[in-house]
């Protein structure tokens, strides 16, 4: 018997699972990116209607009030057949943001319901490319300077955009399409677009503002960073999947290559690799729901991403090998997978990054 | 009788920890290698005492009757505290088979002197010429009288130095179309002119397990259990509790804690490659007890575990592995000095560490024959 909270996310994960083949599975995703690296904009309405973006939202504000372990199972599902829909940027990135701050804005609901999608700039790029202090200023109404990494641009209503304004930090919308925002597109290795934005007196609406500004979007960091891990999670069961599949069919000397026992060896390494991330990714999230120590949740988060990239990592570059010259080809979707898991390893920091984050947590706590 | 299992989990917990708390010999804790009966002989007695020393048996056999989920309670209270097994082959293994298999007067006999210790077991399954392919097995044992006699010779046979009795699987039927058939369970005497035990010195030095040669050795027919020529499918009948147990956290999670107060002490958390690689190894350890606690549900739900729940071991037991050689690289110089190493004021016996590592991929099935079960079993790969 499955207690009835995993019975929940059992259910959410058959009907997200039909939802997304019946859409077409991955070959709607390559479709996609064949066309430019967007999303579906029918595609968003299916998922809002049901329930995906609002899975983290209070019952009260519209959503399914079910939790990041409801949102990890749909991340999972998103990541099976790579969909390219905004999905974690949605429930972890703006979503979180706003159901903290101000989960009655009209925003939340119109990004529940599917009417609109917002992505969110925080992070600045620094003089020598990486990661910089934020310098992003707000007065009077208006945006100054850039930010860097958005996920989401190219296709997005409007930025959910964190600056300084002029009694502390404070979160601002701008709209996709307002005077003096320019954006210049990133092609990522999947297809999709990553932005840098820049604002020089942009016209935007103060949302939020004051140290809850910043305690927010370490919150939602968190649980994108989480749900980015689930979404790999599924990237890699998925890729895993393809690949077995493979090396049972394909044939050299006579025999199906995963009659081998150097494959047979490699493949098992895989699926241990898989399932240990599932069972870590899954029991980080379950913990976030009932922790409500920032620090402890971050700590959670990062051991949930340097889990997922580095079973991404290697399982995909992995397949490749296994599928020989094919895997190498645009053809075989298993390289679609491989060039989602570069991005998402990439996005809001890699395996390496987060064991060092995650290194350093433990030792703070463990110093306190 | 205490009925174990209507106890909630927690106060079960607290029961299981108090005691071994109060009544564990510190000077046991934690014990570097596998003792002789005679060093745990003294806790043995209050184990005995307490009716714990069977946690899975049927109480009514003197077991503790306990349940899949309080079994598991029991032994990860025994590891934190890190309580040592004593000889408990004879608990572990012939027991549960002698109890599934065994005639109402095998019970009889042998299970109170397993309990007792007055019978200290060790188990006689490997041959020269039989390891990963057990089957291939060649020790004869042939029917005279009322007795078998026993030629052949047995090895790795873990602290048969220190045993009365040995089980063991032996070929009654050498002419059989397949090498699974024709093997019975048997149990001996080791005190008997016929049998011939010679200690093998480790790679750390101890003397563990041993060569059992048998020159016309003896042992009742009556010895016995089980079907003749059926021993091959009652041995593995037994492996399914073991499978778990052998994939649990405790291993790794023991040497983490041992690396981590080791490595602070020498300052190995200065360098960044190691702090990023001691970080690889406590993820690995935190994962894993997160996959191991999905198959102990399974478990508590009253599931029967698949094939699997190999996974556990290879993984655990390759994790448990690198811990020990961090251990090694954080010693520095010192690497290669038997013995504690001080840090503080505690020694770490590096080396013993690294060498208790070593075989856990060997035994229990080794990792290359757990994937070869995973790609077939689980997997379904062809050949
Ligand atoms: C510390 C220790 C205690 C032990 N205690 C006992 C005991 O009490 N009683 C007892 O009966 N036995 C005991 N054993 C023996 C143990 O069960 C065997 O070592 C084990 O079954 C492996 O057999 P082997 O050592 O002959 O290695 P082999 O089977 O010769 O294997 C050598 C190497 O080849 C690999 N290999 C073998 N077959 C395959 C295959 N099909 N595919 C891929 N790789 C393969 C193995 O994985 C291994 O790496 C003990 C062993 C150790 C190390």
């Amino acid at each position: 018997m499955l207690s009835s909270d995993q019975e929940d996310l059992r259910l959410l994960r058959e009907s997200a699972r039909i939802l997304f083949e019946r859409a077409g599975g991955s070959g709607r995703s390559r479709k996609l990116r064949d066309a430019g690296g967007g999303w579906d904009a029918a595609m968003i309405r299916e998922l809002a209607e049901a329930g995906v973006f609002g899975v983290t939202v209070p019952e009260e504000n519209g959503g399914l009030g079910m939790g990041l372990a409801a949102g990890g199972v749909i991340a999972e599902e998103v990541g099976r057949v790579i969909a390219p829909e905004p999905v974690v940027v949605t429930v972890g990135l703006s979503l979180g943001l706003l159901r903290r701050l101000c989960p009655d804005h009209e925003k939340v609901g119109q990004i529940v319901g599917g009417e609109t999608v917002l992505a969110v700039a925080w992070q600045e790029r620094g003089p020598n490319g990486g990661p910089a202090e934020a310098s992003c200023r707000y007065t009077d109404g208006k945006l100054t300077g850039g930010k860097a990494w958005v996920v989401g641009a190219d296709g997005a209503d409007g930025f959910l955009v964190l600056a300084e304004g002029d009694s502390g930090p404070v979160l601002v919308l701008a709209d996709a399409k307002a005077n003096m925002l320019s954006i210049k597109k990133k092609t990522q290795a999947d297809g999709s677009v990553m932005g840098e934005l820049s604002f020089s007196e942009t016209p935007a609406e103060q949302l939020a503002e004051g140290p809850a500004v910043q305690d927010a979007l370490t919150e939602a960091v968190n649980d994108a960073t989480a749900l980015a891990a689930a979404e790999l999670v599924g990237l890699s069961d998925r890729a895993f999947e393809i690949t077995l599949d493979y090396i049972k069919t394909r044939e050299q000397f006579d025999k199906p290559i995963g009659s081998f026992q150097v494959i047979q060896h490699r493949a098992v390494d895989l699926h241990v690799m898989r399932e240990v991330a599932q069972a870590g990714v899954r029991e980080v999230l379950a913990q976030m729901d009932h922790e409500t120590d920032p620090k402890t949740r971050a700590r959670l988060a990062s051991r949930a991403k340097a889990r997922a990239v580095s079973a991404a990592k290697k399982i995909t570059r992995d397949a490749i090998q296994l599928h020989g010259a094919v895997g190498y080809t645009d053809e075989f979707d298993i390289g679609l997978y491989l060039n989602r898991a570069l991005v998402l390893s990439a996005w809001l920091g890699d395996d390496a990054y987060h064991r060092r984050v995650w290194f350093d947590a433990r030792e703070e706590e463990g110093a306190a | 009788m205490t009925d174990w299992n209507a106890m909630s989990d927690a106060e079960f917990r607290k029961e299981v920890r108090q005691f071994f708390e109060a009544e564990y010999p510190e000077e046991l804790r934690h014990l570097p290698h596998r003792p002789k009966f005679a060093e745990i002989e003294h806790w043995h007695r209050k184990l005995h005492a307490k009716g714990w020393v069977a946690p899975a048996w049927p109480a009514e056999y003197g077991g503790m009757g306990l349940s899949a989920a309080k079994l598991l309670i029991f032994y990860e209270e025994q590891q934190r505290w890190g309580v040592n097994r004593g000889r408990d082959m004879g608990v572990q293994m012939v027991g549960p088979l002698i109890i599934k298999f065994g005639t109402q007067e095998q019970k009889d006999y042998w299970l109170p002197r397993i309990l007792s210790c007055e019978d200290i077991w060790c188990q006689g399954y490997s041959e020269p010429g039989a390891g990963s392919d057990l089957a291939n097995l060649r020790t004869r044992a042939e029917a005279d009288g009322d007795d078998f006699v026993i030629n052949g010779q047995k090895i790795w046979t873990t602290m048969a130095h220190d045993a009365t009795h040995i089980f063991m699987l032996v070929r009654t039927d050498p002419d059989t179309p397949r090498k699974q058939q024709g093997i019975s369970f048997l149990l001996a005497p080791m005190d008997q002119p016929g049998v011939d035990v010679r200690t093998i010195t480790t790679l750390s030095g101890e003397t563990e397990f041993c060569e059992v040669f048998f020159d016309n050795a003896r042992t009742p027919q009556k010895n016995l259990v089980g079907e003749l020529n059926k021993g091959w499918t009652m041995a593995k009948a037994l492996l399914s509790f073991e499978r778990i147990f052998i994939g649990s956290p405790s291993l790794a999670q023991n040497a983490l804690g041992q690396l981590e107060s080791f490595a602070r002490g020498r300052g190995a958390f200065d360098d960044p490659v190691f702090r990023d690689r001691f970080a690889q190894a406590a993820l690995d350890v935190e994962d894993h007890a997160a996959l191991y606690s999905r198959f102990a549900d399974q478990l508590k739900r009253g599931e029967t575990l698949g094939a699997d729940v190999s996974m556990l071991k290879i993984w655990v037991t390759e994790c448990f592995q690198r811990i020990t050689e961090l251990m090694i690289e954080a010693a520095g110089p010192d690497g290669g000095t038997i013995g504690p190493l001080q840090v503080g004021n505690v020694g770490v016996d590096v080396l013993s560490s690294f060498y208790k590592a070593r075989p856990t991929t060997i035994y229990g099935g080794s990792n290359e024959i757990q994937r070869n079960i995973l790609s077939k079993a689980v997997l379904g790969l062809p050949g």
